[in-house]
């Protein structure tokens, strides 16, 4: 069917505006990008994010007013944000798998129960200081999958096309400008590695094939985004009404992105469930559905959670969370669990863990690739957490962006002097493995890269026994722990294959005894 | 959303594949034509009659070591074999030291393709902290390498702390070689070429930056700096910067300069001494280490601008070993007394 100008042409034009300001957003985070306030803005809109983080970390930001906005919208119109503006559910709308010839398989209505459980988790466990779950708002889902996955998947593409353009004759200029001009403002400058890329990827690809089962799986059914604009949809000012001339043509139940347009009840909608896509007003061969003010709350549907499942499922978070806190892991840190600068100074107890919202943004916008999303590394409990891993990438020590991206300053805002100053952590010489402690061989580039004006690596020259059964004249490595700042240039660069021979470890925490 | 049917999708995929093979058939191609260093005689129109008498580079052997450098050569064409300017401004101090080598137009000739190499090794020094070159002696000589008749003049480094790009800009480089009309090049990863370096003693291959070894005319211009295990990093260390695995030279730094300087030889090293790093190089830090001495040594003999600028440390060239393994190896003069040395004031 031709399509007539209308709402749909609206709003699809909003939805690919929103998608290409959220992406454009995203490349623009990064150093000499935007301003930090500007690149987190997405983040903050979200308010499922902003309300759990300031439950979490008991502490309110000026820029979370901005998460009002989004409430409004959806107290006046519903969920449009799901239809309108997120762009999660603009690049599921891309992708609508088509299985076979025959009838979807048919999904239980009862699904649509989970997205409101998460929703109670998520507040709850906020407000008992973990926001574990918030890996599952879609923004920072999205978000994730692009920083972790997707560009330097595209990095690796275009440099492999690059190394085969370049050898066509002729063609070497032109690749050699691409990369000098055009590269840089979207791509990393150093090719980057984020540990679990494929597993972030399998995930967003497996949310995206859920398209198979209905359309916009993930937002009938589990989105917590989706689930909490949907609660307070269910008293939004504008709903979707159904005429008494209505002919009963059934067009709009078949055609509804969310499957919410229920034909038992004369193709009456929930308005927590409609995303507000406007497809059955325009569609309506008869004009018969507009969105028209009312001021009666929603009624009841048979998914909506039950008391007594709203109370197990407080139950469960707290016993989770009282779980999570006697885990080995709680006790036991990993001791190379280091921290972005500043994030164990400001919350000595769970570091990141109280206020990160898991948005992903200090992972995007490092430049070197030190900042990593945690799967593993910080417990279940910390899954998503930024973590730096040196020998991936050192901690720039002109750079002090992951402070200035933070949406909840889990890592604090700090001045160039400050994040020069800051301990992220200690350097340790593994002399077993190290070439001038084990194998003899003159090697100072520890010491040579430490950035410190001091260096807080300092050579030591020793006659030590060698093969030949004489001596040799070697500097020795040492690291002197109070001048250490742990940015892990010399993790990073250390010329042992594998682990580097120095490490970078947690540092030391003041202990009350 | 228009449907991509099963031809073309496979009329796409023999087209992509295609493309790949004639890709690798290329690649192939290229491991057998490893560009090799030329000798300074091969530059188009260079008038160094130091060089005169080199044969005709071919490509499955380097010139011998003892055809490499000639400043004697040098010398009987009247110019002193090395040039110190005290006392003035960078590039008054630059101007001097050229014209007494014998102009620019000795080194560049009108059309060549020239690469400066400064020594930019990371991204948060200011030039007043002598990590990095001063910008004001690049870009004078990007300056008169253009007004010498250059055609295009490229200058790189490749930091190992931070991006290339923030490098450039904090140490004032880019600004200076940008003001003169030169380019600043970020180096690119692909373009590193298998080297052989067949008068190496200990380094007999590395992977050295395609750009420098097709350049016309190579000019080095290092900062004196401390280093903890080559002692000083002057002119023969700068070119370390242009190799991709450099870590592995340091199990044997000396000779592994002294090898590479076999394969990459500059047409002109001029040594920043305007400020030199006392401790805690190479990336310094404190302006306490910083002293200032306004003073450039310059040289067609890279042996002797490190030998010379050992003494302005408190050192004596063999303190360096590469400077003793250079001048054994013929790739330079060492024995200062033996040089011509011009001591001049700008």
């Amino acid at each position: 069917m031709p399509s007539r100008p209308g709402w749909v042409r609206s709003r699809k034009a909003v939805q690919a505006v929103a998608l290409i300001a959220f992406a454009g957003l995203f490349l623009l985070a990064r150093r000499d990008g935007l301003p930090g306030d500007l690149v987190n803005v997405p983040m903050r809109l979200d308010p499922l994010l902003t309300i759990a983080g300031t439950l979490a970390a008991r502490a309110f930001m000026i820029g979370s007013v901005l998460a009002l906005a989004t409430l409004l919208l959806t107290l006046v119109f519903g969920r449009a944000w799901c239809g309108w503006l997120c762009p999660l559910g603009t690049v599921l709308d891309m992708f609508p798998v088509k299985v076979g010839h025959g009838q979807r398989p048919a999904v239980p209505e009862g699904l649509r129960k989970v997205k409101y459980i998460l929703v109670v988790l998520i507040l709850f466990a906020a407000l008992l200081g973990n926001q574990t779950l918030l890996f599952l708002d879609p923004l920072t889902i999205l978000f994730r999958t692009l920083t972790a996955s997707v560009l330097p998947a595209l990095d690796q593409i275009a440099r492999s096309l690059g190394d085969l353009l370049s050898q066509v004759p002729g063609l070497d200029g032109p690749v050699s400008s691409v990369d000098t001009a055009i590269r840089p403002l979207i791509l990393p400058a150093e090719p980057v590695s984020y540990q679990d890329a494929l597993l972030f990827a399998s995930f967003f690809v497996a949310l995206v094939a859920l398209n198979a089962l209905a359309p916009r799986f993930w937002c009938r059914y589990l989105c917590p985004l989706g689930g909490f604009l949907g609660l307070i949809s269910r008293v939004a000012l504008f709903r979707r009404e159904v005429s008494a001339s209505c002919g009963g043509c059934g067009m709009c139940a078949e055609e509804c992105p969310t499957g919410t347009i229920d034909p038992a009840r004369n193709y009456a909608s929930d308005p927590a469930e409609c995303t507000v896509c406007m497809t059955c007003v325009q569609e309506c061969p008869l004009a018969t559905v507009t969105f028209t003010p009312s001021l009666s709350a929603a009624e009841g549907r048979p998914y909506d959670p039950g008391r007594r499942q709203v109370l197990l499922a407080l139950g469960a978070t707290a016993a989770a969370i009282a779980l999570f806190r006697v885990d080995l892991f709680a006790k036991r840190q990993s001791p190379f669990l280091v921290r972005p600068p500043g994030s164990r100074e400001s919350n000595p107890d769970a570091v990141a863990l109280t206020s990160c919202t898991r948005c992903g943004e200090c992972v995007r916008v490092c430049p070197t690739g030190a900042i990593q999303p945690a799967v593993v590394q910080a417990g279940l409990e910390g899954l998503g957490t930024p973590v730096l891993v040196p020998r991936l990438g050192y901690c720039d020590y002109a750079c002090n962006s992951c402070g200035q991206v933070c949406p909840t300053q889990a890592i604090p805002l700090l001045s160039l002097a400050d994040k020069q100053r800051q301990v992220i952590g200690k350097a340790y010489i593994d002399q077993n493995r190290c070439l001038a402690w084990s194998d003899h061989t003159p090697c100072i580039v520890c010491e040579e890269m430490c950035p410190l004006p001091d260096k807080a690596i300092k050579l030591e020259l020793q006659e030590v026994w060698s093969p030949d059964g004489g001596t040799v004249s070697l500097q020795m490595p040492h690291v002197v722990r109070d001048m250490c700042i742990g940015c892990g240039l010399c993790e990073y660069r250390c010329p042992v294959s594998g682990d580097a021979a120095i490490r970078v470890y947690v540092p030391q925490l003041a202990v009350p005894i | 959303m228009p449907q991509l049917s099963r031809r073309d999708f496979l009329r796409l995929a023999a087209l992509g594949l295609g493309a790949a093979t004639i890709g690798g058939v290329l690649e192939a191609c290229k491991s057998v034509t490893t560009p090799l260093a030329r000798p300074t005689s091969s530059r188009p129109g260079t008038a160094a009659p130091a060089t005169a008498a080199a044969p005709p580079p071919t490509p499955a052997s380097l010139p011998p070591a003892t055809l490499i450098a000639s400043p004697t050569a040098a010398a009987s064409a009247g110019y002193p074999d090395l040039v110190v300017v005290r006392k003035g401004e960078p590039d008054a101090l630059v101007r001097r030291a050229i014209a007494a080598l014998g102009g620019m137009e000795r080194f560049v000739p009108s059309g060549a393709s020239v690469i400066v190499k400064p020594n930019v090794c990371v991204s948060y020094r200011t030039y007043e902290y002598a990590a990095t070159t001063n910008p004001w002696v690049v870009g004078t000589l990007v300056k008169m390498a253009f007004e010498a008749g250059a055609s295009s003049v490229k200058v790189m480094d490749y930091p190992y702390g931070g991006s290339a790009a923030d490098a450039y800009a904090t140490s004032g480089i880019a600004e200076q070689v940008q003001a003169a009309g030169g380019e600043m090049v970020v180096m690119s990863d692909r373009k590193y070429v298998s080297t052989q370096i067949p008068a190496g003693k200990w380094l007999k291959q590395t992977d050295v930056y395609d750009e420098v070894l097709k350049a016309d005319v190579l000019i080095n211009v290092p900062i004196g700096k401390v280093h903890s295990l080559a002692t000083l990093t002057l002119g023969m260390k700068n070119l370390m910067g242009v190799v991709r695995d450099r870590s592995s030279m340091h199990g044997n730094l000396g000779q592994a300069i002294a090898d590479l300087n076999t394969v990459i030889r500059p047409d002109l090293t001029v040594v920043d001494c305007v400020r030199i790093l006392t401790a805690h190089g190479p990336s310094g830090g404190n302006l306490d280490d910083v002293q200032k001495l306004d003073t450039v040594v310059a040289s067609t003999d890279i042996v002797a601008t490190d030998s010379f600028v050992a003494t302005l440390f408190g050192l004596k060239p063999d303190d360096l070993h590469y400077v003793g393994f250079g001048a054994a190896m013929g790739l330079g003069v060492s024995d200062l007394s033996k040089l011509k040395v011009a001591d001049l004031t700008a």
